[in-house]
């Protein structure tokens, strides 16, 4: 099998962001950046498959600055065999611009399997997948929980608020990973050593103009402080009647 | 009704380091990774010296040298390179200089030169101006994140084909007779019975012509070879530890700041330090001797405590912390360092090796060149083909001719001074000692083994956080960036004996948190640990656990 | 004068009420820019078109009703190509979906097809002369991005509960279509919808949601947090990360930076120490109450109300408490 992953350089969520000086970028000063969670999982769903079909080849793509090729070394070191970079300066903001490049380059690739992951933290968007197939014209079931893949053809589950999809589809098609699909492999030391080895090609991505542009970026509203109304059992009753005559929730 | 004890003998409740399982005599498995010098320890010096080998194997093969491809690989415990990384700090430039001719001191990863510096000796209400003593002179030196070094000198390792493999820790020593002959490192993904859990990593086994240990302040791997191959030194090695924050305060600050005095208890060797890292950026802590002497001693309540002098306080208010850390410090000097520290295919370099200088709190730049020294004797060993300890030699040679060696013989009693009397009279034998060069008072002081310092058991005293200027020991660690799994297997070897007192001395030894008392048991929750190694000076002994453990420090 | 167009989400031959959201932002929508029309399309199997009234109520000056036989199951190589046929040829100036599970699978494939951006997770709207400009929270909500579209028709992809289905009676004149294409000839088949333990309110929808963690300290005890649901009567149950990682509720439970994100009117944190993936999932609800023995736990920064305790005394007594409460209404 021939598959696709299409992975993310994303920053450590963890931390108190700053807005930079021109209000419309993060201030990326002493942020760390390592592979999206999701297309960790989806780099996983690969090497899987890899696993149970021999003589398979798994291919990572990644879009922006030379620094992604770190991202897709990761990748590499899992087990994935070869890389490509399509360098642009920044990741654009609008979703349709990276799809557009993205869908130039797996266009020629002749995927079996083409693996997002469901979403990016940073951007929250969760659109490229989905835009990427739909301008492929290939099937595509977004945020898959569960996956089987046999005689070119797919089964997987989704989860819907309050129930399950079960979704068949032909293969090539395009995937989205959600959590819970599986737990991405550690790089072993051999396979980090290996990483360096393996191609890595670079070239230029093709972006269109943006239709999508920040105004601006600012921090959440502070929540007003709240507070302890008191300890134990005695303390439910006081929190009923706030609730009832301060928060108006009951 | 057990009898409560009056004193406590650290020594008495510690298991002994656990040899069999550090040194391993079986041979490494068939599938080992090969490597020609592997640095176990991704901190200044096993990077300073992998640079330093790179470049000169590079140099070595475009003159049409014949050694061709040298795999040199870094070993490091943390997730990534500077988590685990923690210090003051004001460096001393020099190492970076000389590892580094072709860039300016611009380029180094430096936060800004010292200027001003003070020194006070606090009271619970006052802080009186000292004259800054000579051994704490910082001119000349920068003031820095070790976190950014790291991370600085790590970019340019990878640049030279180093291989740096983060999340790796080593466990043990493979071995061939007296030499080493690699490292196997750790398993991942134990379940908490210590039995294989899902997403298990079997250890991986490293085979290297030469190993050099590099592993920071109290190496358990350094520790394990010095006590196999018998290798000993005049005085133990002593420590102290340090717990740090760094804070975003709204005033800035504008001098580096030492301080004597409260709330160190009199008998207590240590003080704080106060550094600006930016305008709106500080780094501040407080370090204190292991020998200290009662059982309520904690360190971590100690530094809290302390940011409510109004020195602190009027700084910090307003302000927030960013981040929080501890780590141990070897401060036994010149007499605690092992008399050797070369063997059969290994070397022990930096903080592992005790080249550190407590009376002006640096370790930095004696770790760079170190690790520089050791790659200089692994290159002409490589080129000579002759890997052994009469090879090696020539790091000690070099360590012995230099710097690293003149500074520490010349501050060699300064920390001992301190060990057996009232710290004001020690005061003055130190600065005795710092205008005569060392010359008086003359003769080695003799030092204790900071387990063997028996202790006053004494009562908890309450302490309170307040969540904003102070913090308890979970916020504490939480704000270290440690995100260990609840349910990793304990690393820790607890000893015989525990009695509730020695529990209760346990929660004030360990910054994190690790040990409460409840009732008459202690209980470890191993999972706060952020490799301090203080429980290995005075408690549990600590062993390597899982790669991408404890605290992610980001600019400490 | 723009003529906005609505997707009504269904399940079956229900009418999801992000779906209604839907129209009522469209509606908003409409009025703000000078009161053009809202055409809302509704996609079901036999028996949806019985709910074209229901979606006049809130605001539809227009439904385009596709019932067929073929559409029990949600299809969603139907559903994008009826969209973008309808949004095209009808010029309207905007698209509104909602960012449910199903909407974040429609709406980019509506817009990719269209040529056109889309923003997902909108909080707020405005018109702009030209430009339509959205608030979209961004890494993992500590951060709030404005944004322009200049892309027309906009496509947008409102969060769920941020705006309530107001009634607007309009006139809702039902056309009668096709779909677009055959749904036989579909590649993508949704074969079965399989929903979990019947009449269960969702996260999204439900104005109270009541959540557990590892404070609870076995899967068994979630019977206090589902107790406290019950007595509320309009509440769902959801729980942390950690809770679902050891498998003691399922993930489409999980409330967090990877899971769910809910903005209920009350959210109630039970034996939850709030770990930061997980605010990021509910700190945009309106009132948050904590109930955690550990004082210092970070939940209690966030909550607006907090008590210190014992879950297991605290929750039964709150439950009391609350079946009194709505006794009394």
């Amino acid at each position: 099998m021939k598959i696709a992953v299409c992975v993310k350089r994303v920053p450590d969520m963890d931390v108190r962001f700053r807005i930079g000086a021109d209000n419309v970028s993060v201030d990326e000063g002493g942020l760390k950046f390592d592979i999206n969670d999701f297309d960790a999982w989806a780099v996983e769903a690969a090497l899987q498959l890899k696993d149970k079909n021999p003589g398979s080849e798994v291919t990572v793509i990644s879009l922006g600055p030379d620094v992604v090729q770190e991202t897709i070394r990761k990748a590499l070191s899992m087990g994935a065999d070869r890389g490509i970079q399509l360098k642009a300066d920044k990741v654009p903001f609008d979703g349709l611009v990276i799809a557009k490049a993205l869908a130039a380059e797996l266009k020629t690739g002749g995927y079996d399997l083409i693996l997002f992951g469901k979403m990016a933290p940073d951007s929250s968007a969760g659109v490229v997948g989905a835009m990427s197939a739909e301008l492929l014209g290939l099937p595509c079931v977004a945020a898959i929980s569960s996956l089987e893949i046999a005689n070119g053809k797919g089964t997987a589950k989704r989860e819907l608020e309050g129930a399950q999809e079960i979704v068949e589809f032909p293969l090539p098609a395009v995937l989205t990973i959600d959590e819970g699909l599986n737990a991405a492999r550690l790089p072993s030391l051999k396979g980090i050593m290996a990483a360096k080895k393996k191609p890595l090609e670079v070239k230029p991505a093709q972006l269109s103009e943006p239709q999508l542009s920040i105004r601006k970026l600012e921090l959440p509203p502070e929540r007003k402080a709240g507070r302890v109304v008191g300890e134990g059992a005695a303390a439910v009753p006081e929190l009923v009647r706030l609730l009832q005559t301060e928060a108006k929730v009951l | 009704m057990a009898e409560r004890q009056a004193k406590l003998l650290p020594s008495a409740h510690q298991a002994p380091l656990p040899l069999q399982q550090l040194i391993l005599t079986e041979p490494p498995d068939a599938e080992a990774v090969p490597m020609d010098v592997l640095f176990v320890g991704g901190g200044p010096a096993g990077l300073a010296g992998a640079i330093a080998l790179a470049r000169m194997v590079k140099a070595d093969n475009e003159a049409g040298g014949d050694l061709g491809d040298v795999q040199i690989g870094v070993l490091e415990k943390a997730g990534a390179l500077g988590e685990h990384s923690l210090s003051g700090s004001a460096v001393n430039p020099i190492a970076f200089r000389t590892l580094f001719p072709e860039l300016k001191d611009k380029d180094f990863p430096f936060r800004r030169p010292v200027d001003a510096e003070r020194v006070y000796f606090l009271t619970e209400s006052r802080a009186i101006r000292m004259p800054t003593p000579p051994t704490m002179q910082n001119h000349g030196n920068q003031i820095a994140s070790i976190c950014e070094i790291v991370r600085w000198l790590g970019e340019k390792a990878e640049g030279l084909g180093v291989n740096i493999f983060t999340g790796f820790p080593a466990a043990s020593l493979f071995t061939e007779g007296k030499r080493v002959i690699g490292v196997r490192t750790t398993p991942s993904g134990l379940a908490r019975s210590g039995d294989p859990g899902s997403g298990y990593a079997p250890p991986t086994d490293i085979t290297a012509q030469i190993t050099v240990l590099a592993e920071g302040t109290r190496g358990t791997l350094s520790q394990a070879y010095l006590e196999w191959q018998k290798v000993t030194s005049q005085n133990p090695q002593i420590f102290a530890l340090g717990v740090k924050e760094i804070w975003e305060t709204i005033k800035p600050l504008d001098a580096v700041v030492h301080t004597l005095g409260w709330p160190l208890p009199r008998d207590c060797f240590g003080g704080s330090f106060m550094y600006p890292l930016s305008r709106n950026l500080i780094a501040l802590g407080v370090v204190v001797g292991l020998d200290y002497k009662r059982t309520s001693d904690d360190v971590h309540e100690m530094l809290q405590r302390m940011k409510s002098h109004p020195l602190f306080r009027d700084l910090l208010e307003s302000g927030e912390m960013l981040e929080w850390g501890a780590k141990t410090i070897p401060e036994g000097g010149y007499y605690a360092i092992p008399e050797r520290r070369h063997g059969d295919g290994l070397m022990i370099v930096g903080d592992s090796a005790g080249f550190v200088e407590v009376a002006s709190l640096k370790g930095i730049h004696y770790a760079m060149q170190s690790g520089m020294f050791a790659a200089r004797a692994a290159f002409d060993a490589l080129k000579r083909k002759d890997t052994s300890s009469a090879s090696l030699k020539t790091y000690d040679e070099m360590v012995n001719g230099s710097f690293i060696a003149k500074d520490l013989y010349r501050r060699r009693n300064m920390r001992l001074a301190f060990q057996e009397s009232n710290f004001y009279f020690a005061g003055f034998k130190a600065g005795l000692m710092t205008v005569t060069g060392g010359a008086l008072p003359g003769g080695r002081i003799h030092s204790h083994d900071d387990a063997e310092v028996p202790r006053e058991v004494t009562p908890s005293q309450p302490f309170v956080p307040d969540g904003k200027l102070t913090f308890s020991k979970l916020d504490a660690v939480f704000k270290s960036g440690n995100a260990t799994r609840d349910d990793i297997p304990s690393h820790l070897i607890v000893g015989p004996d525990i009695t509730p007192e020695v529990a209760e001395m346990y929660t004030h030894m360990c910054p994190a948190g690790v040990y409460e008392r409840d009732g008459e048991r202690l209980i470890v929750s191993p999972a706060n640990c952020v490799d301090c190694k203080a429980t290995d000076v005075l408690g549990p002994r600590w062993t390597p656990r899982e790669g991408g453990s404890g605290p992610k420090y980001r600019q400490m | 004068m723009a003529n906005i167009f609505a997707f009504v989400e269904t399940r079956g031959t229900d009418v999801r009420k992000v779906g209604l959201e839907a129209v009522t932002a469209a509606r908003m929508f409409a009025d703000k820019s000078g009161g053009g029309e809202v055409h809302a399309l509704l996609l079901g199997p036999p028996g949806i078109a019985a709910k074209a009234s229901q979606i006049a109520q809130y605001g539809a000056d227009s439904v385009i009703v596709v019932e067929h036989a073929g559409l029990a199951n949600y299809n969603p190589e139907v559903a994008t190509a009826t969209a973008a046929d309808r949004i095209k040829s009808g010029g309207y100036r905007a698209a509104i979906f909602s960012t449910s599970a199903q909407g974040r699978d429609l709406a980019p494939r509506v817009a990719a097809r269209l040529g056109v951006s889309v923003v997902t997770d909108v909080l707020s709207f405005e018109i702009d002369g030209e430009s339509i400009v959205v608030r979209h929270p961004m890494n993992i909500g500590k951060v709030i991005a404005t944004v322009a579209i200049a892309a027309k028709p906009a496509v947008i992809a409102m969060r769920p509960n941020v705006i309530a289905p107001a009634q607007n009676a309009k006139p809702g004149k039902v056309e009668n279509a096709q779909p677009a294409i055959d749904p036989a000839s579909a590649r993508v088949k949704v074969i079965e919808t399989r929903t979990g333990g019947g009449g269960k309110l969702d996260l999204a929808e439900a104005p109270v949601v009541i959540a557990g963690g590892r404070g609870l300290k076995a899967a068994e005890n979630f019977k206090l947090v589902e107790d406290l649901a019950a007595a509320f009567g309009n509440a769902a149950v959801g729980a942390t990360r950690a809770v679902t990682d050891d498998g003691w509720r399922p993930h489409s439970d999980q409330i967090g930076q990877t899971g769910r994100l809910v903005s209920p009117e009350l959210y109630i944190a039970v034996g939850i120490s709030g770990a930061v993936q997980h605010l990021a999932g509910m700190r945009t609800s309106k009132t948050i109450v904590a109930v955690n023995r550990d004082k210092d736990a970070p939940i209690f920064k966030v909550a607006d109300y907090g008590i210190v305790g014992d879950v297991f005394e605290v929750i039964p007594a709150l439950t009391e408490a609350v079946r009194e409460a709505k006794k009394h209404h």
